[in-house]
């Protein structure tokens, strides 16, 4: 996700900070450029072919066998099929399903989540005992592997001596205890507190790395002149925080079309395909039935589904913040 | 960005590392031969992570390696489902473990057209197995595995909790069960527990009713005809519908999983659920997992269904065995003709474990229910390997998926029959 | 947040505040107690008193799980695979970087863009032809087969920061490199490379905690358990002792140590770079 404005910037002058000074003379420049093409490849060419190879290669390999019928087995596969895998699987209830999950989880992480680290990150940002230590254990779960996260959970969570419920049961409130991961209505929900126990961490970093981009004086001004905390909130804060959050909702719905691990170990996708995603499915079947070729044609499917949905929100949402925004982040270390 | 730039940059990137790459892709072998004397390291998977089964192949692995100070057995034990994944996993990678466990049928063809599996020879040298107890392994008259138990699956009750609820006798047919069923329910006890997660559990009904609905030769049929859309097999859907309309399951058993302790076996085992549809091994994982019922627990076979094709008397089952790896060494081969001398595989039998597969092996059992099942087997008019075995893997797994689709509610009799019926048409 | 005045320090609010925020590290710190506490009971205690403490206390599950060799065998797997990743992706990384910050060239940004598309797709999309390129090179059930991928995805991130710190370093410092007679590698080598250890320390701390939780790859190229890295292990474990489940707590809880020590002693570098690589990508 290039945004000009960046990938110019080693061009343009130092930020910030940093000395003004004469550009490179030219005879520099030209001297460079001679023994260009030998230096620049004995540079970049051992980066980028690990990268041909193992990230470009794969895309064009998954769009190859998604055309065929293929066990897996042997060498290459050699039962073309066309576009039959894919008509399949756009007729499938499992796919339905995986594409309406992982929208619910995402509108979950865009109006739950995201709102929740946002004000958690402005409340850490204010002076207050201890803010240190709530920082640092509030990112904490993000450090953890979704595994150790996922069997740790499945355990919480089971029915009968899960803590989720005992705590209910400790409480008095047994009518609101579940079979949390079993149930098709409460899986979801469920899994998306998770997910919520891991991340929100993440989500409060980058937005009090945001936060503390906005200079004070400008809430101070806007206090000045009579606004409320929640004016400032609404005017002054959330606008200047909105290329951050931007990022953080794009990074959220990306992170969600390849949910993985943190499902296949707490649910399996299941009760019933209730919590499956696309990466599950995929796995199911090119790992587990070894249907390889019509695994291989959901892996097209989530490439396209991301590839599309990132170029559009460059476009459409991100377009503004590569413009020249107020706040540069990533200045702020 | 110029797509053909792009294009051009790419073709010349893999090139490159191709050729880079090619060269460390040689090396990796890593296959144990056979040496004799030298030190010899055998890779063995099981699924055995449950007591009493744990203890014995650990026994086996001990004592085979106090004999041949040689030789290695590194055990890896894994849980069912993951080690399924994972063998589906290791025969797209060709490249399996020496001794890893089978169940035959169509899993092992699969593992045989992919190479990894490696042919007993002369079975005879090995042990004396019951021609029932080997069929599943051999596959166009030879010999891929070997069995360590066979057996079937029936139902496994809680004579009291059904004697609380005022169920006399186990019933003989499809009626007297749903009846059953309905007077646990109403004596406020949770009839059947079920692992939903794992979806093999759930398959087993499914399947007896199609045995009993289609019939065995329907359910060869439709291996080659890849056609599973019969009135038989949709009655079967029908039928088991009517049982799970009844809602005989426990509490969350949508995601139970079989050995856990909030699972199915557990469930039975500490009372909690009046019966479980279970393989031979169901008595010694209700106790590992669950504590155990005693001598509450009984057996009867799974009843006879009214207006089918098939008899009461034909059952559904198979039995734990292993197979050897392409690439094992010779020592593996021993090995398990070590486990398979009669004193070793009656430390098996009697442990409650699983049920003989070797000639002779019957009076080793010791314990009533297990004598029964044996002897139910033993008087079975037809058999049938379970499904998910019998056919290919992605037959077997679609077979699981769509009855577990059916037992949770969002699939009708129709559209399992379908679902198969696709599955198998294209993947077959 | 809706009062009707500018802002000021009360003490209400004050406390509601920390209210706040005790009862949010209740639920991050409850589940991880639960653990810890978890594996000092036996499956009798954790049914009966799931919230007090072990009593009494059995130190046999986590001795047990510290006395095995195949928990230790994990973590040096998970070790080997975590370092040789994070040589790999910063040493080709920084080559890229430099070249991408320091010479102009036809075609640069676009080769910079093709990079930084890396960060938009999943990983998830690639693991299966991952896996049968793999198993055409024979790098299953071999270390590379994970060390060159998890490298591979790791580059578009690792460029991206470091390509940021090598522009902002100012020119005059290579300029006076390259009249002393040094070469561009000269240069790269001996004085930016120097220059940029604290982005340096960034990306690896990224590289290595990407590494240690990564579980989609192992899980597809490690078969032989040998091989298994602390995630693989886990789901194992928890497989096997299905039924004992304060035994799976210790494990779990054993294996979560290593990265939380890592992250209390990198936290500051772990923070930056992932502010920074969200960010600038």
């Amino acid at each position: 996700m290039t945004h000009p404005a960046l990938t110019e910037r080693p061009e343009k002058r130092p930020r910030t900070g940093a000395r003004p000074g004469p550009g490179p003379g030219p005879a520099t420049v030209r001297r460079r450029r001679l023994r260009g093409l030998a230096t620049v490849a004995l540079f970049i060419l051992p980066a980028l072919v690990l990268y041909g190879l193992l990230v470009l290669a794969p895309i064009a390999i998954a769009a190859y066998t998604s055309m065929f019928r293929w066990n897996g087995l042997g060498g290459w596969p050699e039962d073309f099929v066309g576009l039959d895998n894919f008509t399949r699987l756009f007729d499938s209830d499992v796919f339905h399903g995986d594409l309406r999950n992982g929208l619910i989880i995402i509108v979950l992480s865009l109006l739950v989540q995201l709102p929740f680290a946002l004000g958690l990150a402005l409340l850490l940002n204010r002076r207050m005992r201890g803010r240190a230590v709530y920082r640092l254990l509030f990112f904490a779960p993000y450090v953890l592997s979704e595994v150790i996260t996922g069997v740790l959970f499945s355990l919480i969570l089971s029915p009968e001596s899960g803590l989720a419920n005992q705590l209910l049961r400790a409480v008095g409130l047994e009518e609101l205890e579940r079979a949390w991961l079993a149930d098709p209505s409460t899986v979801l929900p469920a899994l998306f507190a998770v997910m919520t126990w891991k991340y929100f961490g993440f989500y409060m970093i980058l937005f009090l790395a945001g936060r503390q981009g906005i200079p004070a004086e400008l809430g101070e001004a806007a206090a000045i002149d009579g606004a409320t905390a929640w004016e400032q909130f609404r005017h002054v804060t959330l606008p200047l925080l909105g290329p951050t959050i931007r990022i953080a909702a794009f990074l959220s719905i990306i992170g969600t079309v390849q949910l993985f691990d943190l499902v296949w170990v707490l649910t399996g996708g299941g009760p019933d395909h209730a919590s499956e995603t696309l990466a599950v499915t995929m796995f199911q079947f090119g790992f587990k039935r070894t249907q390889v070729g019509y695994a291989s044609a959901i892996s097209v499917v989530m490439f396209l589904l991301s590839m599309i949905f990132a170029l559009a929100y460059l476009r459409f949402v991100m377009r503004r913040d590569t413009q020249g925004a107020v706040t540069t982040m990533g200045d702020h270390r | 960005m110029s797509l053909r730039r792009r294009g051009l940059v790419m073709g010349a990137a893999i090139t490159a590392a191709s050729l880079l790459l090619g060269g460390c892709g040689g090396g990796s072998e890593n296959g144990s031969e056979a040496s004799p004397g030298g030190k010899v390291t055998i890779e063995w998977w099981h699924i055995g992570t449950a007591e009493p089964n744990k203890t014995i192949y650990d026994g086996w692995a001990k004592a085979y390696q106090a004999q041949h100070p040689n030789v290695t057995i590194k055990v890896t034990p894994m849980e069912n489902d993951a080690f399924k994944s994972k063998m589906a996993t290791v025969t797209t990678a060709a490249s399996a473990p020496d001794i890893f466990s089978t169940w035959g049928g169509g899993v092992l063809k699969q593992q045989l057209d992919a190479g990894i599996v490696k042919d007993f020879g002369d079975v005879n040298a090995i042990g004396k197995f019951t021609s029932a107890a080997l069929a599943a392994y051999q596959i166009d008259g030879k010999t891929y595995g070997i069995p360590v138990d066979v057996g079937m699956v029936g139902f496994w009750y809680n004579k009291k909790l059904f004697a609380e609820a005022g169920v006399t006798e186990p019933p003989a047919t499809w009626p007297a069960f749903l009846d059953a069923v309905k007077k646990l329910k109403a004596a406020g006890i949770t009839p059947i527990a079920l692992a939903g997660k794992e979806k093999w559990p759930g398959h087993y009904y499914w399947t007896y009713l199609a045995m009993r609905m289609a019939g065995l030769d329907a359910l060869k049929q439709a291996a080659t005809t890849h056609d599973f859309t019969g009135a038989g097999f949709v009655a079967a859907g029908r039928k088991l519908k009517e049982l799970v309309d009844l809602e005989p399951f426990q509490k969350g058993f949508l995601n139970a999983a079989y050995s856990t302790p909030d699972g199915q076996a557990a469930t039975v085992g500490s009372g909690k659920a009046a019966m479980e549809l279970m393989g031979q091994w169901a008595p010694s994982v209700q106790k590992d997992a669950g504590g155990g019922i005693g001598e509450d627990l009984g057996f009867f076979p799974f009843p006879a269904v009214e207006g089918g094709q098939g008899a009461a008397t034909e059952a559904l089952g198979g039995g734990n065995g292993f197979a050897i790896g392409a690439d094992a060494p010779a020592e593996a081969v021993d090995f398990l003709k070590f486990i398979s001398q009669m004193d070793n595989h009656k430390k098996f039998v009697e442990s409650g474990a699983g049920l003989p597969a070797l000639a002779g092996g019957e009076e080793a059992i010791k314990d009533a229910n297990l004598k029964t099942v044996a002897t139910t087997l033993a008087g079975a008019t037809g058999f049938q390997l379970y499904l998910d075995q019998a056919y290919p893997p992605a037959v077997g797994q679609e077979i699981n998926d769509s009855v577990a689709g059916l037992i949770a509610g969002s699939k009708t009799p129709e559209e399992v029959a379908a679902a198969i019926t696709e599955t198998a048409k294209a993947e077959g | 947040m809706s009062r009707r005045r500018p802002a000021g320090p009360s003490r209400a609010k004050g406390l509601s505040l920390h209210l706040l925020a005790v009862l949010l590290a209740a639920f991050v710190l409850v589940p991880i107690l639960f653990g810890v506490l978890g594996g000092f009971k036996d499956n009798a205690q954790l049914a009966t008193n799931p919230f007090g403490l072990p009593a009494p206390w059995h130190p046999e599950n986590y001795t047990e799980v510290l006395g095995s060799v195949s928990f230790w065998r994990q973590i040096g797997n998970s070790v080997l695979v975590a370092l040789a990743t994070t040589v790999l992706v910063v040493g080709l990384s920084a080559l890229a970087a430099f070249a991408f910050a320091r010479f102009a060239f036809r075609g640069r940004e676009v080769l910079f863009t093709i990079f930084t598309a890396g960060l938009m797709f999943p990983f998830a999309v690639a693991i299966l032809p991952l896996f049968v390129l793999m198993r055409a090179f024979g790098l299953l059930d071999n270390p590379l087969g994970v060390i060159l991928v998890q490298a591979a995805f790791g580059l578009p991130m690792t460029i991206i920061i470091l390509r940021g710190f090598f522009a902002g370093v100012p020119r005059e410092v290579e300029e006076a490199a390259v009249i002393d007679g040094c070469t561009p590698f000269g240069v790269f080598w001996r004085v930016l490379l120097p220059m940029a250890r604290p982005a340096l320390a960034t990306v690896s701390v990224l590289a290595i905690v990407a590494s240690w939780n990564n579980f989609f790859l192992p899980l597809a190229v490690f078969n032989d358990p040998d091989w298994w890295t602390i995630p693989l292990g886990v789901q194992q474990f928890q497989g096997q002792y299905s039924s004992d489940i304060a035994r799976t707590l210790a494990y779990v809880v054993l294996a979560m140590v290593p990265a939380l020590a890592f992250y209390a002693v990198a936290e500051r570098h772990l923070i930056s770079g992932l502010t920074a690589g969200a960010t600038k990508g």
